[in-house]
């Protein structure tokens, strides 16, 4: 318990630094980081095919992505931030931070969520027989990134 | 068994809190888009501490996986959206997208 709320603290706090950084590329870096930690917080409850995920995917492929895309455009040093930003977001997030300790516990009874059960069979079984039409959207979610990266890439006539 | 779906509860939605923060207080596209990924971290954190309180990790695993399936299609169509549009306006200010060109 210890190790997954130090774990999970990590994991805010990294996220946070990669909202407050002013550098882009040491944002995109706490990012992974963040990845890398919910990716392990996730192998220690248990399911080892979501932290793997996590790991190769968002901390892998979507950190080479975002440093990609800094390196394309130049890092976006021109854009200017406004200061007033720099004091008011910690002091929003801590304030936000209490409010969540104390209401938290409160609202919980009245969230609506699964039923308590023990699932039988294997992580296999629940994707290919339990959630078939999710992969089927999956599906069809990646043929649509691929369709749109082509048609945002492709190579414009002169005349356009 | 409530104290653990308390954490994860508590760390997922300081996250998101934290990524609708970025959204509003950030100009910069690239950074905008970190902040939207930061919510997205706090969704799945939310999804499998939920599925791992009740008893339904197999169930809340496999939505993980499509989340981040979904995740990656949109990232990848959202930073060529952000070079396209950094090539149009040479900035990367959103501000600068509020004038339309026609």
């Amino acid at each position: 318990m210890i190790v997954q709320t130090a774990l999970l603290v990590g994991l805010v706090l990294f996220s946070v630094l990669a909202i407050v950084l002013r550098d882009l590329l040491k944002s995109a870096i706490s990012l992974a980081v963040a990845s890398l930690l919910l990716g392990i917080i996730f192998f220690r409850m248990n399911a080892p095919y979501a932290g793997v995920f996590e790991i190769s995917v968002v901390a892998g492929l979507i950190t080479v992505l975002f440093i990609l895309t800094i390196a394309l455009t130049g890092a976006g040093d021109e854009v200017r931030e406004s200061r007033l930003v720099n004091w008011v977001f910690p002091l929003v997030f801590v304030a936000f931070i209490v409010i969540d300790a104390l209401v938290m516990k409160g609202l919980l009874g009245k969230i609506p969520a699964l039923a308590s059960g023990g699932e039988t069979g294997s992580f296999g079984d629940v994707l290919w027989k339990g959630r078939t039409f999710d992969l089927v959207g999956q599906i069809a979610v990646i043929l649509a990134g691929v369709f749109s990266v082509l048609a945002l890439f492709r190579k414009r006539d002169k005349h356009d | 068994m409530t104290d653990t779906w308390y954490l994860y509860l508590f760390f997922s939605a300081a996250l998101v809190f934290a990524g609708l923060l970025g959204l509003l207080a950030r100009r910069n596209l690239i950074k905008l888009f970190i902040a939207i990924e930061v919510i997205a971290k706090g969704i799945s954190l939310l999804l499998l501490g939920t599925g791992f309180a009740k008893d339904n990790v197999l169930t809340a695993q496999a939505l993980v996986v499509t989340f981040i399936v979904v995740e990656v299609s949109l990232v990848a169509t959202a930073l060529a959206l952000i070079i396209n549009i950094y090539r149009q306006t040479k900035s990367l200010d959103v501000r600068k997208l509020a004038k339309l060109k026609g």
